[in-house]
């Protein structure tokens, strides 16, 4: 692939306790791909997320988005974590969820204005979310908090798209919504990094893969790593998964 | 009222309201506990700065048992990484610690020190207006009245500039962190807001009533709100109600006020805990049982949809085949009848046309659990909630 690198990870090693969960990873991820982690339970899939994020701190190795630190490059970046990580009970609404996407370019003490409430009601909008933009947060379905937290990310206008399993706990419609969405961000030249669990639709989904379980197995275009073998080597066990191709 | 009286109750005030303000954070990151051990291991920070200040009202003395605060929060989080206990364990393990470090330090030295136990636990409130503050010899009132408005202003001050960032770390500290707003940074903050007010509040209500005006109206105004700032509101208002009518109470049974103001945090959170529109104990069993009702509803609507035969539509039949007990049969047809689902002829019970439509729709729901068709339907149905 002729396309610049967007993410580069080199020698990358992270530890919980002193309990290493991920090990020595190196990860080249250029511009442009819809790329799925996939890996078993507890691979270390959200870590590695967490790391290149700068959420947590590497005991060695480094990160860099387009050959600068993440932190000279959060204005590029959104990130979507894991829907069981945070408290849907908190006291707000999905409009002000959605809000929270423009805090980034805020920076600290401004107050969101008219301004970040027109674009998060664009958001909301595109995720077909709008007529439940006053409901607090704990009476929307598990799709439509998936959807409120990916409209999120969209309002944050980044290059670079982390989604921590966007798929978990969602139906059928919104499953398809939410891809198509993440096609357009493709096609709009952006890059889409997804921890996914479903094998069954990788080809279908996406164009890049990183198989991942504490080392990285393998990465590359699905149609030329995604097979049986790669699969085994993450998951353990036999895998045959029929790839229609 | 006489001027002591309007001073306490002053006082009492705005306490709680610098104490709810941190309290509603707290209460929102299950920081509850951590209160109760800031509150306890202040102590000895108290104590020693007293030994160099001679003065409880001192800045420096608030500084220094802040800081214990502080202490107390980094060596419960050191305890807690090791990975070898929880949270509330670590907790446990260091507030004693350091709250009977500050016990025995008391008692060695009581000769010195004009602190004692009971004041520690409850405050003095009653005696706070005869400290007065002097400046430049006039009396503007009492030290602690002034003391606790400063810090009151600081927490609105911070409050006011970092609403924003404490909303989102709270919420989401994932997405806080990779937008560049420190959640520790914020955690840390948070943590020494809090041990101050601790600190400044101490002296007046003790360390019980700290941790209750911290946490109980943030508690109560939870349940009734699903909104933050609304939250804060609720909180402060309720503080505020249970400072004056504790001082109140105490003022009619004389009591402690401290004990009486704590009372009525209790009362106030019984009371929301019961009523609460949507979140309280009542409204949730009603819920239930409701839930039960439409589920019955939906067994049934769905026994006639399944069967044309009169006699498997008749009324007494449907008793007996879906051994319902009368009552439960009875409120079932009725608010099938309530509801336009069914018509009953001479006994013969047939769904109406919308009854068809709703039994389609809720069934295929349930089945594919497709949550967008159903939303007109939501507002009559609370099966279809949550
Ligand atoms: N905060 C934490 N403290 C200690 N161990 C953790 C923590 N978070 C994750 N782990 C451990 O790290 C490993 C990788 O976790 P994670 O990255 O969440 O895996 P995945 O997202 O692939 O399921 C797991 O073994 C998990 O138990
Ligand atoms: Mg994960």
């Amino acid at each position: 692939m002729s396309n610049p690198i967007a993410i580069k990870v080199d020698d990358l090693t992270v530890a919980y306790n002193y309990k290493p969960v991920l090990w020595d990873i190196d990860l080249e991820i250029p511009e442009g791909v819809l790329m799925a982690i996939v890996g078993p339970n507890g691979a270390g899939k959200s870590t590695l997320i967490k790391s290149i994020l700068g959420i947590l701190k590497p005991i060695a190795g480094s990160v860099s988005i387009y050959g600068k630190p993440y932190k000279k490059q959060r204005d590029l970046v959104a990130y979507v974590p894991q829907k069981g990580s945070v408290d849907w009970d908190f006291p707000t609404t999905a409009l002000d969820v959605v809000t929270m996407g423009t805090y980034g370019a805020l920076g600290w003490i401004k107050r969101p204005g008219q301004k970040e409430k027109k674009a998060a009601l664009e958001a909301l909008e595109k995720v077909g979310m709008l007529p439940f933009k006053g409901r607090q947060i704990s009476q929307l379905s598990g799709g439509q908090q998936q959807r409120i937290f990916l409209a999120r990310a969209l309002v944050q206008n980044a290059s670079i798209y982390f989604m921590d399993e966007p798929f978990q706990g969602v139906d059928a419609t919104t499953e398809i919504a939410i891809i198509n969405i993440l096609k357009e961000l493709r096609k709009a030249g952006k890059t889409v990094v997804v921890v996914h669990h479903d094998l069954q639709t990788v080809p279908e989904y996406f164009d890049w893969v990183t198989f991942l379980n504490v080392k990285k197995i393998a990465t590359g275009a699905v149609k030329d790593i995604f097979n049986d073998d790669n699969l085994t080597k993450t998951y353990g066990i036999n895998f045959k998964v029929s790839v229609n191709k | 009222m006489n001027n002591a009286q309007v001073e306490i109750q002053l006082i009492a005030s705005l306490v709680a309201i610098a104490c709810a303000i941190p309290g509603t954070f707290l209460v929102l990151r299950k920081m509850a506990m951590i209160s109760d051990a800031i509150s306890h291991s202040i102590l000895p920070g108290i104590v020693i700065g007293f030994f160099i200040t001679q003065d409880l009202n001192s800045p420096i003395l608030i500084l220094l048992a802040a800081l214990t605060g502080i202490i107390t929060v980094v060596l419960v989080e050191y305890i807690q990484k090791t990975g070898l206990v929880k949270e509330d364990t670590a907790i446990g393990l260091v507030f004693p610690i350091l709250f009977s470090i500050g016990v025995i330090m008391i008692a060695k030295n009581a000769n010195d020190v004009h602190l004692d136990i009971d004041a520690v636990l409850l405050g003095e409130l009653a005696f706070t207006p005869f400290d007065r503050l002097i400046w430049f010899g006039t009396d503007v009132g009492p030290k602690s009245l002034w003391l606790i408005g400063g810090i009151l202003v600081l927490t609105l001050v911070l409050l006011f500039a970092f609403f924003k960032e404490l909303k989102v770390s709270t919420f989401d500290e994932g997405l806080s962190a990779s937008l560049g707003f420190s959640p520790i940074l914020i955690h840390y903050g948070l943590m020494s807001v809090s041990s101050v007010t601790t600190v400044g509040a101490f002296e007046a209500v003790g360390a019980i009533l700290v941790v209750a005006l911290m946490i109980a109206p943030a508690a109560s105004a939870y349940l009734l709100t699903t909104n933050l700032k609304k939250m804060l509101l609720l909180a402060v208002g309720f503080g505020v109600f249970s400072a004056i009518s504790g001082y109140w109470l105490a003022h009619t049974l004389d009591a402690s006020i401290a004990g009486s103001i704590t009372t009525m945090l209790g009362l106030v959170f019984l009371l929301v805990y019961l009523f609460a529109p949507s979140k309280g104990v009542i409204a949730v069993l009603y819920r239930e049982k409701q839930q039960r009702t439409e589920v019955s509803l939906l067994t049934f609507l769905l026994h006639l949809k399944n069967h044309d035969e009169l006699e498997e539509r008749h009324v007494n039949h449907l008793r007996e085949h879906i051994n319902w007990q009368k009552v439960r049969a009875k409120s079932v047809l009725d608010l099938a009848l309530k509801n336009n689902m069914i018509v009953i002829n001479k006994n013969i019970v047939s769904l109406t046309e919308k009854g068809n439509t709703f039994t389609t729709k809720a069934i295929d729901y349930i089945i594919t659990n497709k949550d967008a068709q159903i939303e007109d339907m939501k507002d009559d149905f609370f099966l279809f909630r949550g």
